[in-house]
């Protein structure tokens, strides 16, 4: 530099001070200002097309594509409306076809009149119509069996506990004649119908109008009129208690008791009697693993209130304002069981022989629900003869020797305890308290399930979408998208079997979408990387960009100038 | 004796519980002169196979329980141990070593899988749920801290029909043992520590000990077909009878007043100001309320104590005065040192222990090896492992084997295995290795995935001193790879030793300390000045290349005239000549 400097000025070293002070350097030569055209151009070339890139390329996350429009009609329940076409056979081995087909079809006709909610609906079909649509079969709710019986004055119906099978009794003499529209005996079987279904459609209705979908239910409001307000908030109740649904439910049941006594119990019986039973008939719902623990000296948290004592009636009670606080969570070993699926929990709870016998203040209950998390069961073991509270006196230390509890606990006092248990799993799995027919209830259950569960993947979907608009920063995995578009499949998968009354496969669609939906909420690489604030993208830019961008943005303008300058000299020249 | 002690009662525990589930618990205390104590406490509960599959638990806890199934670990020893066992004034340590691990966690289990990727995911499950049942760092045995030894470690347990079991092996020297630790430990036991021994273990006591280690075990034992599941759970402490007996009200150890210290007074110096400490001040009287700051709560319930003298069992001399609580049943055994208690079903127990001049001592039993190991060399980059053995006996030679595991960053270098022998006539010489390692199995680590394993097959011959030595050197780690505490070093497990003894039938266990590596650290702050200097550097470059490419050079004299030009030029000049106006030198201008 300093070389060169002195060229140029040896150069000019002719000249006398006092005349160059003035005088102006020769103008550039077109060749050094087109070297410094190009010099510039390199640079700001290598900037754009070379730096400008592999900058973009290195600090870019990757975002798959999502197909937000359709995951956000998901959400807003504009892509797929919940119908369940109910299927109800009817044998009618004593009529006619012809007959039995006018009687259905008036009872049909009835029904549909009754129907308020078009989202459920009853379908009824004769039992030989099967063998035509040996295809597209949908699951049968119910089976209506017509059994003419003499003796009656009107029809007469009876639901069997253990089947879905509904035997109705008539006189044969109300047998519809072929013209007439309506009849005593279709009025009534339609109302047996109505009143069969009446919770399960009171329950979908609320399920779909809770869940923001409800736009498309214009006839949930009358549907809400229809039903009564106390089977209104039993169904809230039973929806809020209910656990989250699984594929694998764990039933823990524990035995707790503030002593050493009792420390076994014959829980292998109990559970094979009481639950197991329960539990097959679930699993097409769910599968079930059992375990049990026997838990001594389990003592109340300090800060839970001690049962008082009922002078009037010699009991011990707990007010049931107190009963959140009865499970000692920090002390009690009730974690989760190990593996997949929610754990369900049931606790047998025996209280200490001086706190006999301890019941919920209010209701004189032993029992009670703990929402989505189990059921607490007070046994109070029979004590061996307990001393006469009159004749107690100090003196008598006989009698005064603390009594205890039995040691073992035999399959008969456990039965209250576990029949309890099973009404409660039943409830805590959200099955409906009508009809009395239990596999006529699993049914319901499982479309209730595969309401909720399709509802519950589409709102996931929306809040991904929701998500990953609001978030520009956030990488999203290809997983991600691939999940997406399975949940996606399976969601329209599971809506078609719901309209086609195929309820089994809808609920396992449902549930294949809804835990991809839920794998593609909580995919870790997204979580990560949310937050990469902007103070240290500045930190690590800045003492790199600002020395090189002035000079290079200087000289950039200077070169604009110049082509400016020239290009308007040559303009007006 | 102690060992032959506690196995008689292991074995007499062990056929009692070959019926069904049961529950026994025991509490065995020998105090070490002249003034330690060593508590062993032993809870083994047993549940049947079949309840165990069905996971119905009575006293086998449910939460293990699960996590062993999940994981399908056949057999699990885990250790949670700090400080050390000062062999030289303690003797062999208690249940031979068996139910002890290194400083920190060691966790061993024999998984059964099919193959040893899947042993391998089987034992990340496992050691992550244990972590959070624990609330220990069982998380951190990744690949790096698991090991696959050969020839160190034995099933306790009967495996029948279990063809392809998996034995891994983790250890973690650097985790804190404490209270958070414990109270998970008390909650498997069926009585909770509320009634029973167990009533004394409190982490204010426990932890404040010399040398602590607690340990379970889980092993099915089988007698024909018929198999139970038994859990182990020992707490070994041995405790500081003067720092124990201090007073909560006082609980900071001051000096001694001039008059309350203990002098002999036969001295000629003896005086006021001067004071010759006793010799041989004998064994000071202590109580179990003393020691531990609260008696024994009745005894559990569930506990079956057939078979066993007691649940508390004293190993002291036998003339020494020893006060129970009343209503406890004493029962004395045939060794003339042991006595033993069986506590009240429901009232407190206490144990008083008469002071005690040095008349007879129970006799400590030696060691059958001792074992030291140590980092020598210095310098940042490398450094060498000295491991001392010394075998007191004089008769007999000790065959055991030496297995160690090192983290990846440290690299040894096996070739520079060196051996001297030490012997009867303390000529210190150097052999051949060969002569005293009968057998190697070494498995090289990788780095960032696996450490080295070196497992030695040992003999040393009586009476004599053997020292290894071998090189290493230190890798430098990635800049992410440094814990948040480099400075302080890095830990490298502690060395487990199995010397086998044909007379007892068990092996015997031992192990050295733990060791830290100092490893060079960076300066944390790196990344920053790089960036910083990094970006100067390049600036500076660019900015004088790129204006020597745009510039154009023109002299002083015709710079100035330039300027003249430009509006700023004009303005600038003008200003000049205003202020020099000012100033009174406007002669001088042009």
């Amino acid at each position: 530099m300093s070389e060169k400097y002195e060229d140029q000025g040896s150069s000019q070293a002719t000249m006398t001070p006092q005349t160059s002070a003035s005088s102006l350097p020769p103008p550039e030569k077109p060749s050094a200002i087109q070297t410094r055209f190009r010099v510039v151009a390199a640079f700001w070339a290598v900037i754009l097309f070379l730096g400008l890139p592999i900058w973009w390329k290195t600090t870019s996350i990757y975002r798959a594509e999502l197909p937000l429009q359709e995951m956000l009609d998901w959400a807003g329940g504009k892509s797929c409306r919940p119908v369940f076409p109910v299927e109800i056979r009817f044998e009618i081995p004593s009529l006619p076809d012809i007959e039995a087909q006018q009687l259905l079809r008036t009872t049909q006709h009835t029904l549909d009149d009754l129907n308020e909610f078009s989202a459920h609906h009853l379908r009824l079909k004769l039992a030989d119509e099967e063998a035509q649509q040996a295809i597209e079969k949908a699951d049968t709710a119910l089976t209506v069996r017509l059994l003419a019986q003499d003796d009656l004055a009107s029809p007469r119906s009876e639901l069997q506990t253990d089947s879905t099978t509904l035997n109705v009794f008539y006189p044969p003499s109300q047998i519809p004649p072929p013209a007439s529209a309506n009849s005593p005996l279709s009025s009534f079987i339609a109302g047996e119908l109505q009143r069969l279904f009446a919770e399960e459609k009171a329950t979908v209705a609320h399920i779909l109008s809770n869940n923001a979908v409800g736009a498309f239910t214009p006839s949930s409001n009358s549907q809400a009129q229809q039903i009564s307000p106390q089977l209104a908030e039993s169904i809230t109740k039973r929806l809020r208690r209910s656990m989250k649904y699984s594929e694998t439910y764990h039933l823990a049941f524990s035995l707790f008791t503030p002593g050493s006594a009792p420390s076994s119990w014959d829980i292998e019986s109990a559970v094979q009697d009481y639950i197991s039973p329960i539990v097959q008939a679930l699993s097409p719902v769910s599968n079930f693993i059992i375990d049990t623990q026997v838990q001594l000296y389990a003592t109340f948290s300090p800060t839970t209130p001690a049962p008082e004592y009922d002078e009037t009636q010699g009991i011990w009670t707990l007010k049931e304002e107190n009963l959140s606080a009865f499970i000692n969570a920090a002390e009690w070993p009730l974690n989760p069981s190990i593996g997949t699926g929610p754990t369900i929990n049931f606790i047998l709870y025996v209280p200490s022989p001086e706190h006999f016998p301890l019941l919920v203040k209010e209701s004189k209950a032993t029992s009670w629900i703990i929402p989505q998390w189990g059921g607490v069961f007070i046994l109070n073991p029979p004590l061996p003869t307990r001393p006469d509270p009159n004749t107690d006196t100090d003196t008598d230390t006989t009698t005064a020797k603390p009594l205890s509890n039995p040691p073992h606990l035999p399959r008969t006092s456990l039965r209250p305890a576990f029949l309890t248990f099973s009404h409660q799993l039943l409830s805590l799995l959200g099955t409906p308290s009508t009809p009395a027919s239990l596999p006529l209830r699993l049914q319901t259950l499982i479309r209730i399930r595969a309401a909720t569960l399709l509802l519950s993947a589409s709102s996931t979907l929306g809040s991904l979408a929701r998500l990953t608009e609001s978030l520009p920063s956030i990488p999203i995995p290809a997983p991600v998208a691939f999940s997406v578009s399975t949940t996606l499949s399976h969601l329209s998968a599971s809506c078609e079997s719901l309209r086609n009354g195929r309820f089994q496969d809808a609920l396992a669609s449902a549930r294949v979408a809804e835990t991809e939906a839920e794998r593609s909420f909580f995919e870790k690489s997204m979580v990560g990387q949310v937050y990469f604030p902007d103070e240290h993208k500045v930190a690590v830019y800045l003492p790199l960009l600002g020395p090189i961008g002035v000079p290079l943005v200087l000289g950039l303008l200077k070169e604009v100038r110049r082509i400016v300058v020239g290009w308007k000299g040559a303009r007006s020249a | 004796m102690t060992t032959i002690f506690l196995f008689a009662l292991l074995v007499s525990a062990l056929s009692a519980a070959s019926a069904a589930s049961n529950y026994h618990e025991s509490l065995n205390l020998q105090p070490f002169p002249p003034s330690s104590l060593l508590a062993s406490f032993n809870f083994k509960s047993n549940t049947t196979q079949t309840s165990f599959e069905k996971q119905h638990f009575q006293y086998f806890p449910r939460a293990l329980g699960q996590i062993l199934q999940h994981a399908n670990t056949r057999e699990l020893h885990l250790r949670f141990t700090t400080g050390r066992w000062d062999s030289e004034s303690w003797g062999s340590r208690p249940w031979d070593g068996a139910k002890e691990g290194g400083t920190g966690v060691e966790l061993w289990a024999w998984i059964d899988a099919q193959d040893d990727e899947t042993a391998f995911a089987k034992w990340i499950t496992l050691t992550q749920s244990l972590s959070g049942l624990f609330c220990a760092s069982l998380n951190f045995i990744d690949s790096t801290r698991t090991t696959r030894p050969v020839a160190s470690f034995e099933p306790a347990g009967d495996h029948i029909g279990s063809e392809n079991l998996h034995l891994l092996h983790g250890t973690l020297p650097g985790e804190v043992v404490c209270t958070e630790n414990l109270t998970p430990f008390l909650k498997l036991l069926p009585c909770k520590g509320k009634a029973g021994v167990a009533s004394l273990l409190d982490g204010h006591k426990l932890f404040d000990a010399a040398w602590q280690s607690m340990s379970i075990d889980v092993r099915p034992v089988c007698a024909g077909t018929d198999c139970l599941v038994q859990i182990d759970q020992t707490v070994d402490i041995v405790l500081d009878i003067d720092r124990s007996k201090r007073s909560r009200a006082n609980p900071i150890p001051r000096p001694v007043p001039g008059d309350k210290l203990d002098c002999d007074t036969s001295k000629p110096y003896h005086a006021r100001d001067t004071c010759y400490p006793q010799e041989n001040p004998g064994e000071k009287a202590w109580s179990i309320t003393e020691l531990f700051g609260r008696s024994i709560s009745g005894s559990c319930p569930l506990a079956d104590s057939q078979g066993s003298d007691g649940t508390v069992c004293l190993r002291i001399a036998p003339e020494r005065e020893v006060r129970p609580s009343p209503e406890s049943v004493e029962t004395r055994s045939s060794d003339e040192f042991t006595r033993c208690f069986t506590p009240p079903p429901s009232t407190a127990f206490d144990l008083a222990v008469s002071e005690h001049k040095i008349q007879s001592t129970v006799p400590l039993d030696e060691p059958v090896l001792y074992a030291e190991r140590t980092i020598v060399g210095h310098g940042q980059e490398r450094g060498g492992m000295r491991i001392i053995f010394d075998n007191p006996s004089s008769s007999k030679a000790v065959d055991f084997i030496y297995f160690e595991t090192l983290p990846w960053f440290l690299r040894p270098y096996i070739h520079t295995l060196q051996a001297t022998i030490t012997g009867l006539d303390g000529v210190r010489r150097q052999v051949r290795t060969s002569e005293i390692i009968k057998e190697t199995f070494y498995r090289p680590g990788i780095d960032r995935e696996r450490g080295t394993q070196l497992e030695l097959g040992l003999s040393v011959p009586p009476g004599s001193r053997v020292t290894l030595n071998y090189d290493f050197e230190k890798a430098i780690l990635r800049y992410t790879e440094y814990p948040p505490d480099a400075n302080r070093g890095f830990n490298v497990a502690p060395a487990v030793i199995k010397v086998s003894s044909p007379e007892a039938g068990r092996p015997i266990y031992l192990r050295t300390t733990s060791l830290l590596l100092p490893l060079p650290t960076p300066d944390f702050s790196m990344p920053y000045n790089v960036i910083i200097l990094t970006s100067t550097v390049i600036a500076l470059t660019f900015g004088s290349i790129f204006n020597l490419l745009v510039r154009r050079f023109v002299t002083a004299e015709e710079a100035s005239a330039l300027r003249a030009q430009t509006l700023k030029g004009r303005l600038g000049g003008k200003i000049v000549a205003l202020r020099d106006k000012v100033r009174g030198k406007s002669s001088k201008v042009e």
